[in-house]
């Protein structure tokens, strides 16, 4: 017999690895083979965190086709089991597995294609947050605006990709089913976020990104605006400023301390 | 209130929350399962609307309360704070474990009924009971398979349960009858050995006979109507334990809400029946 907690890490390991002699030998037959008791269980988690998956990345899903994707979920969940019972946040590391899986290295459109996704997914059940506050920030010194950081709004996501996802997304929403998808038409730079109940994909000017991206990483405005400058010299900072505020994209901003001299 | 006559409620999921709402049938009571309102602010507010119109009972899957290690603090203060937006009529969880060395296996996975499962299943739930304030139920589970040192029978385990804990018990007719079906033992018996006192709620639902390497095997997949055996059940679990609220339960191939309301009205008749046999056994 094992105690407690040896039993549950061996039951673990023996759900989502293979073989335990050990564990095996707990378990009473009663007329079925233990091996076949406990793959119940682990037939179970796969297929309902499966279906988690599958709930998330629809796409990827679609683009893979559907014996593809279990595979491809069967071994991310032996990987990377939940951390947590809300499964609503159960996958966020799925992209960056499918990123580093071999079997998809022909498909390299597919990992952005679920970041997407998750984005799409935390729009969609993240909380409202308070709107910025617009009277204390228009009461920031002048002086001081370089050294104010934002927060996003929780809901807001920023990717890029080399690939069309936007587009590849949308032909697989019921209202896109027509759409044409140039694959070799350039970098996309998208914005997605909770608008109301409904969740908003939209494409952005890659000088806006630079300056949003920074700005979400919680990098100060002087930096931010320092490095949207250093790769899109032109960028009109002013009315980038200006227009970034006026998407709400923040929820709360702070001024940093400066050192005392 | 003892005189109030309990009926018959239905698990309730999302795809049937607007025709609910918009309807508004005289069902008494639902059911939902905690954790798809934790992390989903959506689905809450739409809980929230569902509660002005008829009490809600929560049903925790994540708990993980015969964990061996600690319980997970921030999962059970998020369900202190959804009880506190909900002000649920009952609140339940399982006797089972989930969580192991910081995986969540996203089931109900099976205990060895020793001293030790005891001590940690007793010590979880009374942490569980001070951090909510109140009393919870604990259900019984659908087995697959038994431990070779599993010393004290599961009805056992429960009395001492709710003994050392004042914890009442969910029993699952349905899981009761799967569990004695999959590892042998007799369902009435079960029941019977059961603290009857201590019984809160009892759930109903469907489960499919599959195949396993010849034997069948019976999954709690509640996937389709309460089977006739699983109503004859229920009725002796009446006549022992007198009527309690019941919930019929549906959670895969859901089909549409009148089915799940079919379901309560039939649970109804029957809890309607033992409960007038209740009265006149009183009376006489």
């Amino acid at each position: 017999m094992l105690a407690l907690p040896e039993l549950q890490q061996s039951f673990t390991a023996g759900l989502l690895g293979g073989e335990n002699t050990a564990l095996l030998d707990l378990i009473e037959g009663d007329g079925l083979d233990a091996r076949a008791r406990l793959g119940i269980y682990r037939h179970h988690v796969l297929t309902t965190l499966t279906a988690v998956l599958d709930a998330v990345y629809p796409v990827a899903c679609a683009l893979v086709d559907r014996r593809f994707f279990g595979y491809a979920a069967d071994a991310f969940i032996r990987r990377h089991p939940p951390a947590g019972p809300c499964l609503g946040e159960y996958g966020a590391d799925f992209p960056e597995f499918l990123a580093e899986f071999p079997p998809c290295a022909h498909l390299p459109y597919l990992p952005d294609v679920a970041r997407l996704e998750w984005a799409v997914h935390l729009a969609a059940t993240t909380p409202p947050a308070a709107a910025l506050d617009r009277e204390g920030l228009r009461a920031v010194d002048p002086g001081r605006m370089a050294d104010v950081t934002f927060t996003l709004e929780p809901s807001l996501s920023h990717l890029t990709s080399p690939w069309p996802v936007e587009k590849i997304w949308r032909a697989h929403q019921a209202e896109g089913k027509d759409l044409d998808v140039d694959m070799t038409g350039g970098s996309v730079w998208l914005e997605v976020r909770a608008t109301g109940d409904a969740v908003t994909v939209r494409s952005i000017e890659s000088g806006t990104y630079a300056l949003r991206d920074a700005l979400g990483r919680g990098m100060s405005l002087g930096e931010a605006v320092e490095i949207a400058l250093g790769s899109h010299p032109t960028l009109d900072v002013e009315a980038e400023i200006r227009s970034t505020l006026e998407d709400n994209i923040f929820s709360h901003f702070t001024v940093l301390a400066r050192e005392e001299t | 209130m003892i005189d109030q006559q309990p009926l018959a409620g239905i698990g309730l999921r999302a795809r049937h929350v607007g025709e609910l709402l918009a309807r508004r049938p005289a069902v008494p009571w639902v059911e939902v399962h905690a954790e798809n309102f934790m992390a989903d602010a959506r689905a809450l507010a739409s809980l929230e609307a569902v509660r002005c119109e008829y009490p809600v009972s929560l049903h925790g899957v994540g708990l993980s309360l015969g964990s061996a290690g600690p319980l997970d603090r921030h999962h059970l203060d998020r369900l202190r704070r959804l009880a506190d937006i909900v002000e649920p009529c009952l609140v339940s969880e399982h006797l089972s474990w989930s969580t192991s060395g910081g995986a969540y296996l996203n089931h109900l996975l099976p205990l060895p009924y020793t001293l030790e499962t005891l001590g940690v299943v007793a010590a979880h739930v009374e942490e569980v009971q001070e951090c909510l304030g109140r009393r919870i139920l604990v259900e019984n589970p659908s087995s697959y398979l038994r431990f070779r040192h599993s010393a004290i029978p599961e009805a056992e385990f429960f009395a001492e349960i709710t003994r050392r804990t004042g914890c009442g018990l969910l029993c699952d007719v349905n899981n009761a009858y799967v569990s004695a079906w999959n590892v042998g033992l007799d369902a009435e018996a079960y029941l019977d050995a059961l603290p009857a006192a201590a019984i809160g709620e009892m759930h109903l639902a469907g489960h499919v006979a599959n195949d396993a390497d010849g034997q069948t095997i019976l999954i709690d997949d509640h996937g389709s109507p309460v089977a006739a055996p699983v109503w004859r059940l229920f009725e002796r679990a009446l006549e022992r334990f007198g009527s309690r609220p019941t919930l019929i339960e549906w959670d895969t191939d859901i089909p549409e809400l009148d089915v799940l309301l079919g379901e309560a009205r039939t649970a109804e008749t029957l809890l309607a029946a033992a409960a007038r046999k209740d009265g006149r056994a009183r009376a006489a």
